[in-house]
Order: C-alpha cells, then sequence, then structure tokens
C-alpha cells in the first residue's frame, strides 16, 4: 500500500512541476509585472524608490526566468502566493477564507450524489426495461442535459422567490452562526449541484450494475441457492463498486470546477465565485493561483480515489 | 453402487425467445441420472447440452422457460417436481446448492474477484446448514485439504486471482460438495484446465463418486473425457439425444451417424501421422433456421428422404437407444 | 410456466407464430434496425433537426432583425408581432434564439468535430507508433485533464480574451485530450488484433495500418463521443456565456441571452426573457444525449439482440 502511494507521488510531482512551470510562464506573458506582486503592496506603496529597487534585488526579482521561476516556486510552496491585483490582499488569505465554503457545498454535493446516484441506478438496473427504469433514464438523461445554472435559476425562482421557503442566496446572514441556521442556505445550491453528478453516477452505476450481473459469479452465487438480495447487493453491487468509484474519480475535475458556476448562481462565497471575480478584472495572479491550487486539488483528490479503489477491489493491489 | 436414480428428465423442451422469435433449445429430451455414477452428455458448442444442465438446476436466463416435460428429482422425502417449483423461491433454493450443485467451466470467472475464496464456500455453508461461524471455518479447511489443496488454512483467506487454474476448480467441487449434495452437474469442468491438470481433477471426480455416491452429470465436448469418466453416454445433436447408452455400448457400436462422425474425428494415440482424420462436413444449422425432421440430415452421409421426418427413438437394448431411421444399417457398414 | 403471467403470455404467442411458420431471420443492416427500434434516438433525431433547421433557415422564421434596437418596445411580454416578446433594449427575443442557434450550435459541433480530428488523429498514430512519442502525448493529455474543465477555459479567456475564435480554439485545447484518450483505448487494443500483424507482415506501410485500417473499427466510439463533446460544449458556451466571459456580448448566443437571468428581477418578472432559451438549450442538449445513447446502443455488439 505505501509503494502503491510512493510510486503514484512519484507521478504526480513532476506533473505538478510542469504545470506549475506552465502557470509561471503563463504569468510572465500577461501584461504587467509578473512579481511584484509578490510584494505585499502596502508595504511597497510606503517604500521610496531606491527601497523598492533594492527590494527587488533582495527578492531575486532581477535575476533570469529560471531563477525566478525558482524563486517563485519555493515561495508558493512556503504558502507565499503573492497578492492579488485587486486591492493588495495576501492571495493565501483570500483562499483560505473562501476555501471552507466551495469545500463545503462540494462535499455535501458528492456524498449526496454518491447515495442518490448509486441507489436509483441499482434500482434501474434491477429492475431493467421496466417503466420505472425508463423514467429514471429519462430523468437521468435530463440531469446531464439542462444547463446547471438554468436549473439554480428555476430553483430559486421557485423556492425562493416564489414560495420563500429557502433563502435566495448567499451562506449565511450576519449575525447567524450556527450550522442549523446555515443549513437552509446550502439546501438549493448543494440539491442543484448534486443534481448534475447523481444523473452522472446513476447512468454508471446502472451500467456497472448491468455488467456486474451479467458475469460468470452470479450464476455460480444462484447455483449455490443464496437469496436473490444477497445475489444482488453482496455480489452485484459490491462488484460494480469498482467502477464505479473510479468512474466518480474522473469526475472529481467537474466538480471542483463545477462549483463555479453555482457559486455564482446562488451568491455562495467560495473560491470559485472569486476566481470569476478574478478573470473578470483581468487579476492574473489570482486567476493563476487559483487554477494551480485546483489541479493540485484535482490530482490529490485522484490519489484519495485510487487509493481507495486499491481497498476496496483486491485485483487493484498487485499493481 | 446401487442403481437407484436420483433425477429423472422426461421429455424436457426449454425454449428460449428474443423479441419475435422462439428458439427451441431442447426439443424432447429424456434421462436417468444415477448415484453413483456418472452421466456424460456430449455434444458439439450450441446443441443444448448445457441448457439441459441450467434447466435442471432453474438456472435459465429471464427470457426462456422450461415448455414441458418433468425433472424428477428423487429425494429423501420424495419425489419433487423440479420443473413446478418456482424458479427463485424457497423450496428450489433449498434444493440448489444443497442437494443439487454445480461446477463451471471456467473457474476464474466463475469465482468473485473480490472475496475471498473461503468466504464463497462458506456462503452455502451459511445458508444451508446450521453451523455457526467457527464450524463453517473449520468445515471449509476439512473441505479444501479433501480436495488436495495444500496449506488450506492461509488459502482460505486467499483470493481467488492468487489461485493457480487447477487449484481453482478444486475450489470450485469444493464449493459444490460443501453441503454433500445428491447430484453434482459438471458443465465443462476441464476445458479451460492444461491436459495434466484435467487428470487430477477426474481423479477427484472419482474419487468423490466413490466415497460419497454422488450422481455426476458430466457435460463436455470432447469423447476423451467421456470415454475417462463417464458410465452412461448421451449424444445431443441441436437439442435432441440421438443416442444414448452405456459406455460400452455407445463406443464401441455407435449406431447413430453424428456419434460415429465424432469418433471418428478423434486421433488416436498409436495410429500415427497416417490416420485419416475425418472431420464433419457442413456447420450446425442456424437455431432460427432449422431443417424439418431429423437436425442432422444436411451434414449425414446417410440422409434419404424420410429423413425429412424427425425419426423416433428406437431401443436397440434394455440400455442403449437412438433415433435413426437406419440404425440398423449403421452397425452392418462398420 | 413462469410467475411473471405476462411474460409468460408474450412467449406462448412467439411460440404460437414460431410453430406456424410466420417467422423468418431477420434481414438488413442490424445496427439501423437497433437505431430505428430505439425511440428514444428517433426522438432525438427529430428535435435535433427542428433545432438545428429553424436555426438554418432563420431568416425565413422572423423577420425581426436580432441586433436591432428598438427602445420604444423594451421588456413587452409575448405577443402576436413579437412571439416572445423584447428585451430591455427592444430586441426581438424569439429572433434572438433563432439566430443565437446559429452561434451556439457553431461553437458546440465545430468545437467537437476540431477536438475530434485533432484528439483522434494524434491518438491513433501515436499509439500505433508506441515509444517515446506515445509517452509525449500521453503525458500532454494528463496535464490537460488535470484541469477542471470550467478554470482551464476561463483561465485561457483570461490571457487571450473574449472573441468567436478564441473559444473555440480554446474548447478544441480543452476537449481534444478526452477524444485523444479514448482513439489512444481503441486502438491499443485494436492493434494487438491478428490481421493488423497479417498487414504489417505484408509490408503495408505504417500510417495506412493506423488510418485506413485500424481507425474505421474505431469509429463507433468516436461517434458516440463526439456528440457527447457537442453536448459538452454547448453546456460550456451557454455557461460561459450567461457569466459574460464566453462570446462577446454583441453576438446573440444562448448563453448570452441568458446572461440577463443574472437580475433577479428580470428573473422574476420577465420570464421570456430566460425560460425559453434555457428550454430550448435543454431540449437541444437532451436531443444530443438521446441520438449519442442510441448510436452507443447500436455499435456496441455485446447487447443482447
Amino acid at each position: 500500500m505505501l509503494t502503491f502511494i510512493a510510486r503514484r507521488l512519484l507521478i504526480t510531482i513532476p506533473m505538478l512541476l510542469v504545470i506549475s512551470f506552465l502557470v509561471y510562464l503563463g504569468l510572465e506573458m500577461t501584461p504587467g509585472d509578473a512579481v511584484s506582486y509578490m510584494i505585499d503592496p502596502e508595504a511597497a506603496a510606503r517604500m521610496s524608490d531606491e527601497q523598492f529597487a533594492a527590494m527587488r534585488e533582495a527578492l531575486g526579482l532581477n535575476k533570469s526566468f529560471l531563477e525566478r521561476y525558482g524563486i517563485w516556486l519555493v515561495n508558493i510552496l512556503q504558502g507565499n502566493f503573492g497578492h492579488s491585483l485587486s486591492g493588495g490582499v495576501a492571495i493565501s488569505t483570500i483562499v483560505l477564507d473562501r476555501l471552507p465554503a466551495t469545500l463545503e457545498l462540494a462535499i455535501f454535493a458528492l456524498f449526496f450524489s454518491t447515495l442518490f446516484g448509486c441507489v436509483l441506478g441499482t434500482i434501474s438496473a434491477l429492475r431493467r426495461g421496466s417503466a420505472t427504469d425508463s423514467a429514471l433514464t429519462v430523468i437521468g438523461m435530463l440531469g446531464v442535459s439542462i444547463p446547471e445554472f438554468f436549473f439554480g435559476l428555476v430553483a430559486i425562482l421557485i423556492f425562493a422567490l416564489n414560495l420563500g421557503w429557502l433563502p435566495v442566496g448567499g451562506r449565511l446572514l450576519p449575525g447567524y452562526e450556527t450550522f442549523i441556521d446555515r443549513l437552509p442556505h446550502i439546501v438549493l445550491p448543494g440539491l442543484v449541484m448534486s443534481l448534475m453528478m447523481t444523473a452522472g453516477v446513476m447512468r454508471y452505476s446502472r451500467s456497472a450494475m448491468l455488467d456486474s450481473l451479467s458475469r460468470e459469479f452470479i450464476r455460480t452465487a444462484r447455483s449455490k441457492g443464496l437469496p436473490e438480495w444477497r445475489i444482488h447487493l453482496i455480489h452485484g453491487f459490491r462488484v460494480a463498486l469498482t467502477p464505479v468509484v473510479v468512474l466518480i474519480g474522473f469526475r472529481l475535475p467537474t466538480l471542483i470546477g463545477g462549483s463555479v458556476i453555482i457559486e455564482k448562481v446562488f451568491q455562495w462565497p467560495g473560491v470559485g465565485n472569486e476566481f470569476i471575480q478574478a478573470v473578470r478584472g483581468s487579476d492574473y495572479p489570482l486567476v493563476m493561483m487559483i487554477a494551480l491550487l485546483s489541479v493540485f486539488a484535482v490530482l490529490m483528490a485522484s490519489l484519495i480515489v485510487d487509493v481507495l479503489t486499491a481497498l476496496i477491489d483486491p485485483r487493484v493491489r498487485l499493481n | 453402487m446401487s442403481n437407484d436414480i436420483a433425477l429423472s428428465v422426461r421429455n424436457l423442451k426449454t425454449f428460449f425467445y428474443t423479441e419475435k422469435r422462439c428458439n427451441k433449445a431442447i426439443n424432447g429430451v429424456s434421462f436417468d441420472i444415477k448415484k453413483g455414477r456418472t452421466l456424460g452428455v456430449v455434444g458439439e458448442s450450441g446443441c443444448g447440452k448445457s441448457v439441459t444442465a441450467s434447466s435442471i438446476m432453474q438456472l435459465l436466463p429471464r427470457l426462456s422457460r422450461i415448455e414441458e416435460g418433468e425433472i424428477i428429482y428423487h429425494s429423501d422425502r420424495g419425489e419433487i417436481r423440479i420443473d413446478q417449483l418456482d424458479r427463485d423461491g424457497r423450496e428450489m433454493r433449498g434444493i440448489r446448492g444443497e442437494e443439487i450443485a454445480m461446477i463451471f467451466q471456467d473457474p476464474m470467472t466463475a469465482l468473485n474477484p473480490v472475496y475471498t475464496v473461503g468466504f464463497q464456500i462458506a456462503e452455502a455453508l451459511q445458508y444451508h446448514t446450521d453451523l455457526g461461524r467457527k464450524e463453517r471455518r473449520q468445515r471449509v479447511i476439512e473441505l479444501l485439504t479433501d480436495m488436495g489443496i495444500p496449506m488450506p488454512e492461509q488459502r482460505a483467506r486467499e483470493f481467488p486471482h492468487n489461485y493457480s487454474g487447477g487449484m481453482r476448480q478444486r475450489a470450485m467441487i469444493a464449493m459444490a460438495m460443501s453441503c454433500n449434495p445428491k447430484i453434482l452437474i459438471a458443465d465443462e469442468p476441464t476445458t479451460a484446465l492444461d491436459v495434466t491438470i484435467q487428470a487430477q481433477i477426474f481423479t477427484l471426480m472419482n474419487k468423490l463418486k466413490e466415497e460419497h455416491d454422488t450422481a455426476i452429470m458430466l457435460i463436455t465436448h470432447d469423447m476423451g473425457v467421456i470415454a475417462e469418466l463417464a458410465d452412461e453416454v448421451a449424444v445431443m445433436y441441436m437439442g435432441n439425444i440421438v443416442e444414448a447408452g452405456t459406455i460400452d455400448e455407445v463406443l464401441r457400436a455407435p449406431r447413430h451417424p453424428y456419434t460415429r462422425a465424432l469418433l471418428d474425428s478423434i486421433p488416436v494415440l498409436g495410429r500415427g501421422k497416417a490416420q485419416e482424420l475425418k472431420s464433419i462436413r457442413g456447420a450446425t444449422p442456424d437455431p432460427f433456421d432449422r431443417p424439418p425432421g431429423c437436425q442432422f440430415a444436411p451434414r449425414c452421409d446417410f440422409a434419404t428422404e424420410a429423413c425429412n421426418k424427425m425419426p423416433a427413438e428406437e431401443f436397440i437394448t434394455e440400455t442403449h437407444r437412438v433415433m435413426c431411421w437406419r440404425y440398423r444399417e449403421i452397425l452392418d457398414n462398420a | 410456466m413462469l410467475r411473471d403471467k405476462s411474460l409468460n403470455r408474450k412467449f406462448d404467442k412467439i411460440r404460437a407464430k414460431e410453430e406456424a411458420g410466420l417467422l423468418k431471420p431477420a434481414t438488413g443492416s442490424r445496427a439501423l434496425r437497433k437505431m430505428m427500434s430505439n425511440r428514444l434516438a428517433m426522438a432525438g433525431v427529430v428535435i435535433f433537426a427542428v433545432i438545428l433547421l429553424a436555426s438554418v433557415f432563420a431568416p425565413l422564421l422572423t423577420v425581426h432583425d436580432p441586433l436591432k434596437v428598438d427602445l420604444r418596445s423594451m421588456l413587452q411580454s409575448p405577443s402576436a408581432e413579437h412571439i416572445l416578446g423584447t428585451d430591455r433594449t427592444g430586441r426581438d427575443v424569439f429572433a434572438r434564439i433563432l439566430y443565437g442557434g446559429r452561434v451556439s450550435i457553431l461553437v458546440g459541433l465545430g468545437s467537437a468535430l476540431i477536438a475530434a480530428v485533432i484528439g483522434v488523429g494524434i491518438g491513433a498514430y501515436t499509439a500505433y507508433r508506441g515509444g517515446w512519442i506515445d509517452i509525449i502525448a500521453l503525458r500532454a493529455s494528463e496535464i490537460f485533464m488535470a484541469f477542471p474543465q470550467i478554470i482551464l477555459v476561463l483561465l485561457l479567456v483570461s490571457i487571450t480574451g473574449q472573441s468567436l475564435t478564441n473559444l473555440i480554439i480554446i474548447f478544441v485545447l480543452t476537449g481534444w485530450a478526452s477524444m485523444y484518450r479514448m482513439a489512444r483505448a481503441r486502438v491499443l487494443s485494436l492493434r494487438e488484433e491478428e490481421y493488423v500483424q497479417a498487414l504489417q507482415s505484408f509490408g503495408v506501410p505504417t500510417v495506412k495500418i493506423c488510418y485506413k485500417h485500424i481507425l474505421p473499427n474505431a469509429l463507433g466510439p468516436i461517434m458516440v463521443n463526439i456528440t457527447l463533446s457537442t453536448a459538452m460544449f454547448i453546456l460550456a458556451e451557454a455557461g460561459l456565456s450567461f457569466l459574460g466571459l464566453g462570446v462577446p456580448l454583441s453576438i446573440p448566443t444562448w448563453g448570452n441571452i441568458l446572461n440577463v437571468a443574472q437580475d433577479l428581477r428580470v428573473l422574476q418578472n420577465n420570464w421570456w426573457l430566460w425560460l425559453p432559451v434555457g428550454s430550448v438549450i435543454s431540449l437541444f442538449v437532451l436531443s444530443i444525449n438521446f441520438i449519442g445513447d442510441g448510436l452507443r446502443d447500436s455499435t456496441d455488439p455485446t447487447l443482447q439482440g
């Protein structure tokens, strides 16, 4: 297990390096002094020109391209992501501030979509060809066809504006702190985001179940006189779980990116919303940093999914 | 060895259905499986031998059913008409695995890859016996030892892909024999194995037959396997038993052209390179586009006009029967 | 006798027909027959065609100019003259949807096709050749696929600025990798087939084997993937334009039209500005998904007939 993780990290790290290099290249190519943002603007504003020049020299900002990249990289590894061009706030502060909100949404969506998706997909597979199956299939198709923001807008219209059951947006009204107070706010964005993923998970788990149920070992299980539920669940579903987990892993980039639009529609104060503002304002350092962090998140999540797969499927461990 | 009959099949017909068509996979077969003896069912792929096994075990796919006929299981409790039992009902499930068990062709795909071998063998025990967990574990180790698997305690905790091909098949047999079934159905048990391993499995099966008086139904396309293991033979072609009898009768004095052709197409050890291998001309017909009457007629050297009508079953001796209009001439021709 | 009574009756009917000699072996292309019998796919084709043709023949369906501003008729609800009302600057919504469809479909379909050509072209050749060229292509695709698509697209948009061609190029850049992977997987499995080795032993040149003999066998999944990519790009364009970061607002696209719905008052009071457009997008993508599913079913030989 440990060697498996070590080997995976060995592959992931060079990839991260290459991507960080590309990101830095992007920073260098965009207008503006690519590295002056590394300096705290408040401090920079108070400096005289000579002090500023000296600072640049001290930080090695006048050296060659590769050296600048190296210093930039070291900074990042130490947690210094530089400063946003609009407002001069440290990027790490911005990210840390917004991250919990985005994580909340992502975990909510991941949990519910996996649960509902697997259950509905399994039901669909077991009742293959029936009216239930057809209905679920069409609902699943609708789920992946309706643009998520459109669905979000409709949801807001119906549940927030017209019925008034749930708040229109935002994560929290000022003055409210407890988790229970926050619950109504997360329901709409969370469910809308879950919907898109549920449809996908439902289709995967349906086809994975159908595939698993058509295998020979199902016949063997039946020949032992086991009850149907055990054949479907303990034998069928358990084996279908592996491809479902793998496919969810493939979908993780979509999950991490999908929050971007949902956050905007629901005014959810997460990293995605911040990203959109940054793009609109040509705040390149912030744009690049968030992009880099999202890649990091995707790669780490893939690693976790792979470890999970190895845990549940004994055939995988040998690799 | 007693001559008691464990299972009787009478005029069994099983049809397969698609959206529009009906395939008469088995169209009236009858045979007996006797205690302590092996019935070998032989024929080319697609002739219906596996379907017969599936019908007995009620493991048919969704789009098929037993149309007519009787499958009578002679149990300790009396005669049970299997064909009338609900496929997944309690009674059938009670019989499956406990009184009639089956082993399949490819043990790699027939075993669940994510569970240990011990777990899978213990499952049958869990549902058919009252043994507690510890006792089940004991029994699993006993079974593995009986089947000749070394280091059974460790092996029970391993997964199918950790086993070699021959060991996997032994594990399957252990699983099937776990509840001491009266009848064991073996569907091409050695087709996926090396010849040397085949011999070991044969020895094992004979041992089981003798020790437990198990009735064995052995399905294969390989006449050599029949010659080794079977006490009685039934030759199947396109859903009918064209010839059946004791192993001596059928192998030494075959009366059906198909049986003759099958035997002629096997190379015989010792006859040398120059021996003539006659392959059967033509190919098996499309199941949805069958010849009228005898199914073998288009490929048969002895076919006549009369063969457009399905031959009746004739008894040559008390045990030897054949379905061919010209069976008398076949022997004279030999 | 089965427990399921209706299945029993169905079987009885088929058996009776079979014994009466009424049934014959099926003829004709299997793939076509399956498609025909797949009603969802057929419905998909119809819906797709209707929307596509409506967009193409937009001038025939409406007299209004989608770009014409008419401040005297702002925010009018649907009427006889403006079937779907007018927007904030008096432009006819129905016309904008029709003409907008042209751009949206162009972006979606165009990006998918170009991404397919590039992805499959690279995948087929590098996978077949193997060696370091394959490894480089593989690592490159992994890098592109490590980015969540929206984030990569927005990143590139922020660098290059918004324009129609830029958007198509960006979509192709973010989309080629998955086509590449799929093509690569197919080619790798086909490469080991015996007929390929036979061709090699006859001295047929590599390029010919790759593109003339292997690729056609991979066509099925490629077609399916193209339809799914089209759906994905149309949704992506809609999302981006909704945010105002996709196609420039001066060119009407389905997403651009939806842009106004960010305002909650519009959401509540002017349903004709956003609801029809959103529905059209959903319907169009749904039809594409139906078609893709139908294609997958008919080109997959392992499904029971």
